[in-house]
């Protein structure tokens, strides 16, 4: 166990050196430097433009900026090019922004569509059956973005409520009570509508799951044994269809990052993939690279979770 | 006699329906076992004979099954009429089944142990540690070396033969009254297979039990039965005591099955097969349902369903054309 830890942690790093090189170049290779943003602006005269990119070492080798660039990343030290704010320190206040949206709505996500795929699948057929499917499939085809307009007019219509942001402006004075409402109301919206779409694929997944392992020959076994439905459905399916779940669960942590872009864009969440998506506008590199070594690091912390919880949660798999 | 009989299937008949055809997979079998009885039912693949099996324990899933008629009385009571509940203090506790496929008939991500256990709390009120004993007892009776050890063993860690091992310990742990056991060493080499037939033996002297043997090779059938039925295209196409099939088989279907055993009179000799394959349960001719593949077919075996011909001692057969030539109707005795 030990020896696999340490391997697969080595293997890891290795990825990550590999990451960080093809993301490196492929940012610094596509056309549009950061000092090309805003051609038109008259405060970019030539002399300015030089300056900045020999600030930012821009006019070295590409190797010499790699090192540069991850040197002041394990230092700490990176900074953002658009406002001189510390790279980390910046995404550090976006996650905690994003957190909490994240996890209601992966809390949501995984309670909710289990229960629901587990009934279709036992009652396979039936009118349950047949509307959670015909939901789920209205949810998956409906565009996220126009499900958020729809629900933003009306909650707003209907209850009265803002919902853009992550609180009301001008609320710091009134009491505790309805700051919290007003915080979850903000929250409420885009967290559920986050979780719509992954419990519509999610549930399906889980029904056709565990209608595989309904078929299998133990299944039988079990209920030739006498066992009640509840523990072999419960109990005998489900120990089994929830094992390739696990390599899922082990990816739910880089949505952290990348899930939400346009949740957030749509509700103004001051989030991590939004300050993503708009440091790619800006062409603020050291952001973008940061940010996507952060997420290659939670890509591969993801399967190593799911690698252990693998070996915990099926015999057959040993080192 | 009466009081001795353990179950009695009754002209069953379970259909599958789809939606444009519906295949008679059983179509009117009846047979009976007795008390410590060890009763095999003799087929080739695809007449129906898991089927009826699984029907017995409720086991067949509906839809697209369909139970379209018959019987089953188990100790005078008919299992087709339980409920849900009564049918599971039934399955495991009186009548239990070991299946064809051990490598997958066991659930991967649980130990033997808790598997077995699980077999006994279902149906026992006993606590864990006589359970844990029972199980290690179970085992040992299966011929399972380090039972103790092998408790804790999860189902991949095991051969194939100690698997089905572990499958009779599963099925005997309630002390059912009734073994149903399909092709148990079908998916097993031939010294394995040997073993366990000779477990099947001893479980069956040791604990008075009755088996219901369910496989498609003679050979096995000679070692194990008392009686035998031989199943065709979803109906008992021969009865009786495994020496007069072995011996003076009456229909054309069990002498054809007979002939295409090997043995060392023929050696040398090209094996005999029947003609043909098993009709097609969605399709079946009409007539006798073996006429097609039968050289003893006459016109009427064409459009007449052959009746149950007895030949007295408890061997019937269906097939009226052999009866007639054996001279001997119903009338005369």
């Amino acid at each position: 166990m030990l020896s696999f830890i340490g391997r697969s942690v080595v293997q890891k790093i290795i990825t990550l050196f590999f990451v960080s090189v093809v993301s490196f170049l492929i940012i610094h290779i596509a056309p549009g430097e950061p000092s090309q943003v805003d051609p038109m602006n008259p405060k970019f005269t030539p002399e300015v433009v030089e300056r900045f990119r020999e600030e930012f070492h821009l006019d070295k080798p590409l190797h010499v900026q790699y090192i540069y660039f991850y040197q002041n990343l394990f230092t700490g030290k990176t900074v953002s090019w658009k406002d001189n704010q510390s790279v980390l320190q910046k995404i550090w206040e976006r996650f905690l922004n994003s957190l909490p949206l994240f996890i209601v709505g992966t809390v949501l996500t995984w309670t909710l569509s289990f229960p629901v795929g587990i009934r279709s699948a036992i009652y396979r057929g039936r009118l349950y059956d047949r509307s959670a499917t015909f939901l789920s499939y209205l949810l998956i085809s409906i565009p996220g973005f126009f499900f958020a307009y729809v629900l933003i007019i009306f909650v707003v219509t209907h209850f009265h409520v803002p919902v853009i942001g992550m609180e009301t402006f001008g609320t710091g004075n009134t009491s505790t009570v309805f700051v919290v409402m007003d915080r979850t109301w903000h929250l409420l919206l885009p967290s559920v509508l986050g979780a719509t779409g992954g419990i519509a694929v999610l549930s399906r997944y889980v029904r056709s799951q565990m209608l595989e392992v309904g078929g299998q020959d133990y299944i039988r076994t079990a209920r030739a044994k006498g066992l009640p439905q509840e523990q072999v459905h419960y109990k005998h399916a489900l120990r089994n269809a929830l094992l390739p779940f696990i390599t899922m669960f082990g990816l739910i942590l880089p949505g952290l990052i990348g899930g939400s872009v346009i949740i957030e864009s749509i509700f103004s969440w001051p989030g991590m993939g939004r300050m993503a998506y708009e440091a790619i506008l800006a062409r603020d590199y050291p952001v973008i690279l940061t940010v996507n070594f952060v997420s290659a690091v939670l890509v591969l912390a993801g399967t190593f979770i799911s690698d252990i919880l693998y070996i915990i949660a099926d015999p057959r798999i040993r080192l | 006699m009466k009081d001795n009989r353990l179950i009695s299937v009754q002209d069953l008949k379970v259909y599958f329906r789809s939606n444009a055809t519906t295949a008679r997979a059983v179509d009117g079998v009846t047979f009976e076992v007795d008390r410590e009885e060890t009763v095999c039912l003799v087929g080739e693949s695809g007449c129906g004979k898991t089927v009826t099996a699984l029907s017995i324990l409720g086991l067949v899933p509906v839809p697209p099954g369909d139970i379209a008629g018959g019987r089953i009385l188990f100790k005078g009571q008919g299992l087709l009429d339980l409920d849900d509940n009564n049918m599971q203090s039934i399955r495991g506790n009186h009548i239990a089944m070991v299946f064809q496929e051990p490598l997958t008939s066991l659930n991967p991500v649980f130990t033997i142990g808790d598997q077995i256990s699980e077999a006994i709390s279902i149906h026992k009120n006993i606590d864990t540690g006589t359970q844990r004993e029972r199980c290690v007892q179970l085992l040992r009776d299966v011929g399972i070396a380090a039972p103790e050890q092998r408790l804790n063993d999860y189902p991949h860690q095991l051969s194939g033969g100690q698997r089905q091992r572990v499958m009779i310990a599963m099925a005997l742990a309630c002390d059912p009254e009734l073994i149903i056991a399909d092709e148990p060493t079908t998916a097993l080499d031939v010294t394995v297979q040997d073993q366990i037939l000779r477990l099947f033996k001893y479980i069956q002297k040791t604990r008075a039990m009755s088996i219901l043997y369910i496989t498609h090779d003679l050979g096995v059938v000679t070692h194990i039965a008392d009686r035998v039925y031989v199943m065709y295209s979803g109906v008992i196409a021969e009865q009786g005591f495994t020496s007069q099939i072995f011996n003076h088989a009456k229909h054309p279907y069990t002498r054809g099955l007979l002939a295409s055993l090997p043995s060392r009179s023929k050696r040398g000799k090209r094996l005999y097969s029947i003609p043909g394959s098993v009709p097609d349960p969605a399709h079946k001719p009409e007539g006798c349902p073996f006429h097609p593949r039968c050289p003893h077919a006459i016109p009427s075996c064409w459009s007449e369903y052959p009746q149950m011909c007895d030949y007295g001692e408890g061997h019937l057969a269906r097939c009226p054309v052999l009866f007639e030539k054996t001279k001997k109707t119903i009338d005369d005795k």
